[in-house]
């Protein structure tokens, strides 16, 4: 049995080209069902998310499946006008087989081959897709082992390196650092001074960590108010900044306009009422908003854009130094599913052989038995020693087809001990037996 | 007594190498194991005092074996006090070696410390001087050590030199709360800790007060203390500076307790 996979990815074709083939919900289990009834395809799994499309197959036919994986990609997936013609199918996808499909999957489920390394998400997704494909049917034994050792390498990855550690998005980074200033953010109060897209994102960012209030103070009153209203936060003027700030334990601003709009006088009179309190300021803005003096305070903590994106950039640059570690762990794991590809591989072999050998000794038996005067228990002992002599020459060979882990050296025994006991003349292939667990 | 104390030194020696281990590695459950083996130390030196009574007769507690050995397991218990609220495990990681030191460093040979202007008199009032300004040393200890914390921390922060930096320190906020309890607790028990030294004085020579080193410098040192609560509480100081001044008022404080003793 082979693994195969086709896919495409943020890196093999533009977003213009991925919407086409997102996978959706409605059809898909469908279309699934119909891959897995084609003979060439023994289990199927399909992973849809923002960035990637892949379908993964189990099957005895690598090439009969490859053309049902394209079939699949350009009639059941495809979608819309200005899509690749077949030919051009190609360009855009990717195809693995065998180790390199294994190594694929594992290293999705790690995140390393995600756009931002170490991004949690995908693991749940490909949790997701599996549990889809187990309730549709369409995945078997040998998928169901490839995912479970993906999910298992996942987590090693993630306790063993630190490929998901730090923020590698300017407003996780903000969340990092009030983080590093505050015990607990739900009974922290924020004020955002501006109401464009980038106070609208860190609004999203800040709403998740559950604050206590969220306030938004703007030039244009309106603005603030329907920015507010969708994030369930109280819209200001920016004439009310001196009282708000007092209460105010993290200030984010991304304002037009020239001069800043708060300096150091402001802060600092708004630090005597609130006791000294910290204040954890991001001046996002572009020309900057608020005075970068304003650091100096002792407990004013500001820090700029650049400031954010440097330690964004480094994080993410330290990410991509842990998915060296994290390779090496891939390669671990495959290694492993590898030895048990191959010890299913022995599978068919072994249950093969006994049963000509014992064809063979029930034949001769039978044979002499039928020449020979013998009472039932008499028949009865000859039977049992007849079958303890097979059991005792069999035990090694079958012992060692068992044993084999090396991929090479596992297949090169299988054919070995088949071409011995002329075993591919009745027909039982590789593949063809249950998987031991 | 002094095996328990030895093993309870170990013990803490070995909670904070796991917990500085935690705070530097991706493995948080070595932070975890930090903690638990700083509560095992606690019980181990828990029972070490309490084999005390099993002595015969029962040893004097007046002399620097017992006072830094208790300031120690105080500072303990209050740490693991604090860390049902607070995020701040990772004090672990300079707790336990200092615990290890204050604990086993004197367990090799106890060193008398009764130059309290009073001399050695048996009763309750002695012990209780010698434990409320022990503990009340051990607080002010986590205290200082808060600040320490705080102040580097504080620097990171405003230096932004957080590039690579692999150190997950509590937070400045846990950090200035920790400060602000083991003050608030452990200044009364300093100021019980004088008012009980000079009860036992009284008790023995007749006087509330002698001009020894010792007594002078407790003094000054509570004087310390009592300008530092009145900043803290009623001045409005900064988190900042309150951090500096609890670093610098324990050093102090440590050195008119432990210091002036040993020098002498």
């Amino acid at each position: 049995m082979k693994i195969v996979l086709l896919g495409m990815n943020h890196r093999s074709a533009p977003v213009e080209i991925r919407e086409h083939f997102a996978a959706e919900e409605m059809t898909l289990p469908e279309a699934v069902q119909d891959l897995a009834a084609e003979p060439e395809v023994s289990e199927c799994v399909v992973i849809s998310t923002c960035n990637r499309v892949e379908v993964v197959v189990a099957t005895r036919e690598p090439e009969g499946a490859r053309a049902h994986l394209d079939d699949f990609f350009s009639r059941k997936l495809a979608r819309g006008e200005s899509l690749p013609g077949p030919g051009k199918l190609a360009d855009y996808t990717y195809f693995h087989a065998d180790e390199a499909a294994v190594s694929h999957v594992f290293r999705v489920a790690s995140a390393i081959d995600s756009m931002v390394v170490g991004e949690p998400q995908i693991l749940g997704q490909l949790k997701d897709a599996y549990r889809s494909s187990v309730e549709h049917g369409s995945c078997g034994p040998i998928l169901s082992r490839l995912f479970q050792r993906a999910f298992a390498t996942a987590k090693r990855v993630k306790n063993e390196t630190q490929i998901a550690q730090r923020p590698v998005s300017v407003a996780r980074v903000a969340v990092e650092l009030a983080r590093q200033i505050f015990e607990g953010l739900n009974d922290k109060k924020a004020l955002m001074i501006g109401a464009g897209e980038m106070i609208e994102a860190a609004l999203v960012a800040l709403q998740r960590e559950g604050l206590e209030s969220l306030r938004v103070a703007n030039r244009t009153r309106s603005r603030a108010e329907a920015l507010a209203g969708r994030f369930g936060a109280s819209a200001h003027d920016l004439d009310e900044l001196d009282e708000l700030l007092v209460d105010s334990d993290i200030v984010l601003s991304c304002i037009g306009g020239t001069g800043y709009s708060l300096d150091p006088r402001r802060v600092a009179k708004a630090l005597k009422t609130r006791r000294n309190q910290p204040i954890f300021l991001i001046d996002i803005g572009v020309p900057r908003n608020i005075d970068p003096r304003v650091n100096d305070l002792d407990s004013a903590y500001l820090y700029d854009i650049d400031d954010l994106q440097e330690i964004a950039y480094s994080n993410a640059e330290e990410r991509r130094r842990e998915a060296v570690e994290a390779e090496k762990i891939v390669a671990e794991e495959q290694e492993r599913l590898a030895s048990w590809m191959v010890s299913l591989a022995a599978v068919p072999t072994i249950r093969h052989l006994r049963e000509r050998v014992d064809t063979v000794r029930q034949q001769e038996l039978e044979r002499s038995l039928s020449k020979l005067a013998l009472s039932d228990t008499q028949v009865e002992g000859v039977s049992a020693l007849t079958r303890s002599i097979v059991n005792k020459i069999l035990h090694h060979p079958l012992a060692r087809l068992g044993a084999q882990t090396d991929r090479e050296e596992g297949l090169a025994v299988v054919e070995e001990v088949r071409a011995l006991f002329a075993l591919d003349d009745s027909g039982a292939r590789e593949g063809d037996g249950d998987p031991p667990e | 007594m002094i095996e328990f104390q030895q093993t309870a030194a170990a013990i803490y020696l070995a909670a904070g190498i796991f917990s500085l281990l935690g705070l530097a590695l991706p493995a948080p459950w070595l932070g975890r194991l930090g903690v638990r083996l700083l509560a095992l130390g606690a019980g181990v030196q828990g029972i070490a005092f309490a084999s005390l009574h099993r002595m015969s007769p029962v040893p004097d507690l007046t002399d620097l074996l017992y006072t830094v050995s208790f300031s120690a397991w105080a500072a303990v218990l209050s740490l693991l006090l604090l860390m049902w609220r607070l995020r701040i495990s990772g004090l672990t990681a300079a707790v336990g070696p200092l615990a290890f030191l204050a604990v086993f460093l004197p367990s090799l040979g106890g060193v008398p410390i009764a130059d309290s202007g009073a001399p050695l008199l048996e009763g309750a009032v002695p012990h209780a001087h010698t434990l409320l300004s022990s503990a009340g040393l051990g607080l002010l200890g986590i205290a200082g050590l808060a600040g320490v914390f705080y102040l580097a921390e504080h620097r990171h922060l405003k230096s932004k030199r957080l590039v690579g930096r692999r150190l997950a320190l509590p937070s400045l906020e846990a950090l200035d709360k920790v400060d602000t309890a083991a003050l608030v607790v452990g200044f009364p028990l300093l100021t019980l800790g004088l008012i009980t030294g000079s009860a036992w004085l009284h008790a023995s020579s007749g006087e509330f007060w002698v001009w020894t080193p010792h007594a002078i410098w407790t003094l000054v040192g509570w004087g310390i203390y009592a300008t530092m609560a009145f900043a803290r509480f009623g001045g409005g100081q900064s988190a900042r500076q309150a951090a500096a001044s609890s670093v610098g008022g324990f050093v102090f404080l440590f050195f008119a307790v432990v210091g002036v003793e040993l020098l002498k």
